[in-house]
């Protein structure tokens, strides 16, 4: 692969959008390319410095002047909704286990590990116990949990842990770790597996949020955040490997 | 699947819509006028969301917000010029690069970015901050994902050139 090829991908490559083949190329390229490799180097102090520039969070008046917008205009297909909401629930609760398919219980899993996200965020209560140090999470857990969460730290793979809390989905209370990358939030639900085998990683998207859900060791895994597929793919990578 | 509520679809995402009218407009007012103004049309649309993509619809929105907004105030004047100009970004030259790794990094970006034509800096924004595919960009910018690969790397190119991180002499062109 010649040094204008590798230019033309730099930043396909950098933003993980190339195909395995072309990310390839430019990999054996720049380990033997002085030239590409510093301008790969300068792409990636750019990247770590903008990912610095301020964040601007919504002022509150904002969201509270949103929140009545939003009720007011939908007060009478809010009812209609939570009835339906409650219908659905019911049903659910009374069936579910006997006849809805594996796939079906997956979805309700999935919606309610995306709910458990956006309350943590919310809410306001991301963490029961926030610290960077696993050996101070990990301990946590005990006497909370009939069951001891892998815990691990992956900051050297850019996603530090940041804190954990109990939570509750599918019915049992579960482990959330809680990791971040950049200003983007990853919480990862971990439960027993109940006797599942393991699983490779299964992808889905609800209501904007990425999720994984995948089975390892006896453990059951659900990572949700609002970053992007490849990144939370990579995460995954690191937490398995870990 | 049960019927889906705005506050819990649309409003997590709050945060990163005024971020990103925040980079568009510049200031705190515009951009809470902008994305004010995209929730109207968010609650009045709702029903069009497909379930998947709430944070890239909301995005969507924001633009269009912003966009009709500017086009009615005829404002193109500075910066908010739509289309890029040729390489003429001002020449003000920033500190060099060992003071951008101290405190005035934010401050530096921040300037950097803020030069930036619009077009440039909504990629950077979307792609860096807010870590969208091309794909997803494309589609709230409303434009080929091709464009938004060479506005990235525009983008990126004059990032370089403002902030100094350029090699001292271009060896391969």
């Amino acid at each position: 692969m010649s040094c204008e090829l590798v230019e033309r991908d730099l930043d396909a490559y950098l933003d993980r959008e190339l195909d395995a083949a072309a990310s390839t190329a430019v990999r054996e390229h720049v380990r033997t390319c002085a030239a590409c490799r510093r301008q790969f180097a300068q792409r990636e102090t750019l990247s770590r410095l903008v990912r610095a520039a301020p964040y601007y969070s919504a002022p509150d008046r904002l969201r509270a002047r949103v929140l009545a917008q939003s009720s007011q205009s939908h007060s009478v297909r809010r009812v209609l909704t939570w009835a339906a909401a409650a219908v659905l629930v019911l049903s659910v609760g009374a069936g579910m286990t006997l006849w809805r398919p594996a796939s079906r219980r997956g979805d309700v899993i999935a919606a309610e590990v995306v709910n458990s996200h956006v309350r943590s965020l919310m809410a306001n209560h991301l963490f029961d116990v926030q610290s960077t140090d696993l050996h101070t999470v990990k301990p946590w857990f005990l006497g909370k949990l009939d069951f001891s969460p892998p815990v691990v730290d992956l900051a050297t793979s850019g996603f530090p842990l940041v804190g954990g809390r109990l939570d509750y989905v599918g019915g049992r209370p579960v482990a959330a770790l809680v990791y971040q990358r950049q200003k983007h939030t990853i919480n990862v639900f971990v439960s027993p597996a109940g006797g599942d085998p393991s699983t490779d990683n299964v992808v889905s998207t609800v209501r904007g949020f990425n999720l994984l859900h995948w089975i390892h060791n006896g453990m059951s895994f659900w990572a949700v955040s609002d970053l992007n597929s490849a990144e939370l793919g990579e995460f995954a990578t690191a937490l398995q490997a870990s | 699947m049960r019927p889906r509520l705005f506050e819990e679809t649309v409003l997590p995402h709050l945060d990163a819509a005024f971020n990103y009218a925040r980079w568009l407009t510049r200031n705190d007012t515009d951009a809470e006028d902008v994305v004010q103004d995209a929730c109207v049309r968010a609650i009045r649309y709702f029903s069009s969301l497909r379930d998947d993509d709430a944070r890239a619809w909301l995005f969507t929105i924001v633009r269009n917000a912003w966009y009709s907004r500017v086009s009615r105030k005829a404002n193109v004047a500075e910066g908010t010029r739509l289309n890029d100009g040729q390489d003429e970004w001002p020449d003000n030259a920033l500190d060099p690069e060992e003071r951008l790794l101290q405190q005035h990094t934010i401050a530096l970006v921040r300037a950097a970015l803020e030069q930036l034509p619009v077009d440039f800096r909504e990629v950077i924004v979307l792609r860096e901050i807010e870590g969208l595919s091309y794909k997803e960009i494309a589609e709230v910018a409303g434009v080929p994902v091709g464009t938004v690969m060479s506005r990235l790397a525009r983008a990126r190119e004059r990032l370089q050139t403002i902030l100094k991180l350029n090699a001292p002499r271009e060896t391969l062109r």
